[in-house]
């Protein structure tokens, strides 16, 4: 097709410093051409997500540098389009892929680390730069949104500039010959130095002011004028694989004025001889060593303590809580008594056993600071220390946190003073057992096992999940789902995150690996199987079902084993470096903050990620193009000509030859004088299919008018304002860049008798506003385009379909449904009100085509 | 309705091979979970003086590593027991070296990334193949 625009356009001989259209044109294409890998990598980039594929550090080199080239390019050929320098677009792109750099170097802490990062911003992908246990707590409040202490945490990055600062790392590296020679005695003087030196030591003023800032920020938060807080250690490799546990000091209780020299305390802990000893004997090297703080404020109940959530050694499917009044560190510790409970792990959580006991003391806050004993009063020393309610309550949010992390979990907790659940820490528990080989009981339970289905579907989020079948068709069936249930549905929905903290897992007949809900999944590290085509069919609610979704099999009935092997697996995919590398990258990459073409942010200083300057330059490329031909038009090329038409497209069309029969100097256009073969049969598709105005909309006209609104003032506004929707044609060839309201539509087309240069591809991307309904019209495009022979991929919310070699009538039969469609799905937001609609939409429009085609409409 | 595996299949000697951990990390569970032995290495001259002391059914072997690569791998497990079936993966997948693994004998060539379904039904395949010809190792 660029090639019979060449031919075409080969009679235009360039003037002397101007670029020929030809030549600005390839570009364009160019710029369209590549815009779509960029998506189409970005898109494959976070399908590696779910788990389903096995990638290395190899691959998310190679995919970066694919990546950045194609953004480099991609700007280069908007430079040559737009004839400037875009100074500001390449130091965009240098700052990404710096940063990207730094990551995959690991070296993001000394250059892109924050040295205070407030709770709320945590979760594993920083762990880095919090540390495990920091990250870990972050989850929980922000993922899985249970209660966690409020608080900041002085990241690794303020720990590396304390110790270069300092020159603190000047003697560690001598610990590693020591332990290598076996001369504690070196070791043991090594530690009390460093840890002298350390205390000794002076804060950057600069990091000191803003560990006091982050302070009096949480201060003000809590509404305390005298703030006490928990400092608590977070160094690398603590809560992963070594336990670490108990290791490092936390210092309980301090306020402003003791806030930096506790830091000092706890940074110091990671150098006394204990610990030194037990991370050399675990392996690690001095360079693994860093340490964050967590500041946390303190919650005072009336009652805390530790539960585990696997205690095989005291009953099978059984959890351990150890409970008593007071603060919780006194429990961790073991040294003093408690009331201990066995729950079963399934809901309703049934107490199995309990035993009470005597509680004189417990330990509590102090009002100057630090802690002290108080008794206990006489009714309270032999009561339980918590309710049943808040057993149940604990249970809960316990398995919560082992299936996020696919562990069994150690989890201190305490009943603040609100009654609310708080999470004080989590880490991984270590089971005594360490059967890391599944015994033959695991293969004899899946080979005896009946298998529902096998094989089938996609991985969006790997897992086990065992559970019982809820099948969810509306909102009653969602409103109704019971805690713990496996989701099973014909489609994907989004709206399906509203379960997810409360399911098990998901099953779906219909989806794809990318799209919202994909995307939800595994935030929540949901086990989800989509695309099954059968499990609907196969499955009903009520069913208990096993469903491993690494190896796509569904079983009937609860396999114990497998969900047991899952939590003693050696290392989780989502503890992966490589998968927490991929989280960083993809959030220098994916993330559009670009959204809006009119608001004054959208601007290239202003671009954060790959996403954001692919879609500047691509918004940007089609306001050049007619730009150009408006400036140059007169010399070699017609002037851009407004298209004349009922329809509200704002569209101008760019003759390149052959492609009007209008006068060259003429302004307008009307639909008669287009000769171009494609986008004649696009408007008669739109115009005469009666699908662009015909049913009234019965709800919701705001939303309905605001979807394109903001394209049609501006193109009736003059010529010079005339925004985003421009065709370049020739007598059998259109490209097209539509924008109706946030989403683009492009079609490429070269439409002929000759049959082999036939062509259409097109491509439709949602735009920012209206989640839920806007993926269920990817979901109809997508059936739609598939039902007229479109070779079809579905990207969240791009949608791409290509098509080739058919003859000119069929070609010329799937451009005028490409105009229905476009007409059809302009106004099929409002009307998507449930998943179920997207068949009967895809009917009802491949009906009306019927009867048009039927009446040679 | 059928059953997860037709009768009782004997569990294979799988050894993995790859200079990155994590796709040791993820295979082995994996492959564990079928009902499999595994040994994983990540450097590959132990890997081959492993092959050298003990037979595997299987050798899943990345193609490009410091020390030996992958069609030393391949040579050193074939040489070893002719009837141990190799599954080449490699980050740097080009028709060449597709061919030459197949021309040396390897049961499959799977470029990374890889879905892991792909590499489980691989080794399915071998399973299959092995119980078809239970007489050809034993001749």
């Amino acid at each position: 097709m660029a090639s019979g625009l060449m031919r075409r356009l080969a009679f235009w001989r360039p003037q002397r410093d101007v670029l020929p259209f030809t030549v600005l044109f390839k570009k364009f294409q160019s710029i369209l051409e590549r815009n779509n890998l960029i998506l189409e990598l970005m898109a494959d980039m976070g399908d590696k997500l779910g788990g389903e594929y096995v990638f290395d550090s190899h691959y998310l080199v190679e995919v970066s540098e694919k990546l950045g080239d194609h953004v480099f390019k991609l700007i280069s050929d908007y430079s040559i389009l737009n004839q400037h320098q875009n100074a500001d677009l390449f130091l965009a792109f240098e700052r990404i892929r710096f940063a990207i750099q730094e990551e995959l170097a690991g070296h993001r802490i000394l250059t892109a680390g924050e040295p205070i990062l407030d709770m709320a911003a945590i979760g594993h992908e920083q762990s880095e730069l919090v540390g495990a246990k920091m990250a870990t707590l972050g989850d929980i409040r922000n993922r899985l949104e249970l209660a966690a202490p409020d608080g900041f945490v002085i990241t690794t990055r303020t720990f590396f500039d304390f110790f270069q600062r300092n020159n603190l790392f000047a003697r560690t590296e001598a610990a590693e010959q020591y332990w290598r020679d076996q001369d504690l005695d070196a070791l043991r003087r090594l530690a009390e130095e460093m840890q002298q030196r350390i205390l000794a030591a002076t804060l950057p003023r600069r990091l000191g002011q803003r560990i006091l800032a982050a302070f009096d920020d949480l201060a003000r938060r809590q509404g305390q004028r005298r703030l006490l807080v928990a400092l608590r250690s977070s160094a690398w490799g603590e809560d992963g694989g070594s336990s670490f546990a108990g290791q490092y000091q936390s210092v309980l209780n301090v306020g402003r004025d003791r806030l930096i020299d506790a830091y000092r305390r706890v940074v110091a802990s990671a150098y006394s001889f204990e610990t030194w000893q037990y991370r050399l004997s675990k392996g690690f090297h001095e360079s693994e060593t860093a340490m964050a703080v967590g500041c946390q404020v303190v919650i005072e109940g009336p009652a805390s303590g530790v539960l585990h959530t696997y205690a095989p050694h005291r009953a099978d499917g059984a959890m351990l809580v150890n409970a008593s009044w007071g603060l919780c560190a006194p429990i961790v510790q073991g040294d003093q008594p408690a009331d201990t409970m066995v729950l079963g792990r399934k809901p309703p959580y049934p107490l199995l056993d309990l035993a009470i006991a005597d509680k004189p003391r417990q330990l509590v806050p102090a009002a100057d600071g630090g802690t002290e004993w108080q008794a206990v009063p006489g009714h309270l020393q032999r009561a339980a220390s918590m309710t049943p309610e808040q057993m149940a309550t604990l249970a809960r949010a316990s398995m919560r946190i082992e299936r996020y992390y696919k562990r069994p979990q150690e989890i201190e907790w305490t009943f603040g003073p609100g009654g609310t659940l708080t999470i004080l820490q989590s880490r991984p528990l270590r089971l005594q057992e360490e059967a890391a080989v599944p015994g033959r009981e695991l293969v004899e339970a899946t080979r005896d096992a009946e298998i529902v289905f096998s094989g089938r579907g996609l991985v969006v989020q790997q897992g086990i999940a065992v559970g019982r079948v809820h099948r969810v068709d509306n909102d009653e069936d969602l409103a109704a789902f019971p805690y713990g249930a496996i989701l099973l549905s014909r489609y994907t929905s989004p709206r399906y995150a509203a379960v997810m903290p409360i399911a098990r897992g998901i099953i779906t007949d219909v989806g794809s690996h990318t799209g919202h809900m994909a995307t939800l999944a595994r935030e929540y590290r949901l086990p989800t199987l989509v695309n099954t085509e059968v499990a609907t069919s196969l499955l009903r609610t009520g069913d208990e079902i096993t469903l491993d979704a690494t190896q796509n099999i569904v079983y009937r009935g609860i396999i114990v084993a497998l969900n047991h092997f899952q939590l003693i697996e050696e290392e989780v995919f989502e503890d992966s470096y490589e998968y927490r590398l991929l989280g960083r990258l993809l959030k220098c990459i994916s993330p559009l903050h670009l959204l809006d073409p009119q608001s004054e942010g959208f601007t290239p200083a202003a671009c954060r990620t790959y996403h954001d300057i692919t879609r500047f330059i691509h918004e940007k490329a089609v306001e050049e193009l007619i730009h150009l031909s408006e400036k140059q038009g007169a010399r070699h090329l017609s002037a851009p000509k407004r298209l004349e038409t009922g329809l509200p497209l704002g569209l101008m069309v760019i003759d390149g030859g052959g492609g009007t029969t209008c006068a060259p100097e003429s302004p307008t256009l009307t639909v008669e004088q287009i000769a171009c073969l494609p986008l004649r049969e696009l408007l008669q598709g739109m115009a005469g299919m009666g699908m662009w105005c015909t049913e009234p909309v019965a709800v919701d006209l705001g939303s309905f008018m605001s979807s394109f609104t903001r394209t049609v003032p501006a193109s009736l506004s003059g010529p010079g304002a005339i925004g985003r929707n421009l065709a370049v044609v020739l007598a059998h060839y259109m490209n097209i860049n539509m924008r109706l309201g946030y989403h683009f539509t492009i079609i490429d087309a070269y439409l002929a008798e000759a049959v082999n240069d036939n062509s259409i591809y097109f491509r439709f991307l949602g735009g920012v506003t209206g989640f839920i309904r806007r993926s269920r019209r990817v979901a109809f495009i997508a059936k739609v385009l598939a039902r007229y022979d479109f070779r079809v991929e579905v990207h969240g919310d791009l949608v791409v379909g290509r098509l080739k070699k058919l003859s000119l009538p069929r070609m010329v039969q799937r451009m005028r449904m490409l105009g229905g469609l476009i007409g059809y799905t302009r106004q099929l937001d409002v009307r998507m009100h449930a998943d179920s609609d997207i068949d009967h939409h895809v009917a009802h429009f491949l009906q009306v085509m019927q009867e048009q085609e039927r009446t040679g409409g | 309705m059928t059953t997860a595996t037709d009768g009782a299949a004997a569990p294979l000697r799988i050894l993995i091979l790859d200079d990155e951990p994590i796709v040791c990390k993820r295979l082995k569970p994996a492959f564990q979970k079928m009902g499999h032995e595994v040994e994983t290495f990540t450097d590959s001259n132990a890997a081959l003086a492993r092959l050298r002391e003990a037979r595997f059914d299987v050798v899943v072997t990345d193609l490009k590593m410091e020390g030996a690569d992958g069609m030393q791998i391949l040579n050193g497990a074939k040489d070893s027991a002719a009837d141990t079936q190799v599954i080449v993966i490699t980050g740097f997948a080009t028709l060449e070296t597709a061919k030459e693994s197949y021309r040396k004998g390897a049961f499959d060539f799977i470029a990374k990334p890889f879905k892991l379904r792909d590499i489980l039904d691989c080794v399915k395949r071998i399973e299959d193949k092995r119980r078809g010809l239970p007489t050809e190792a034993e001749r």
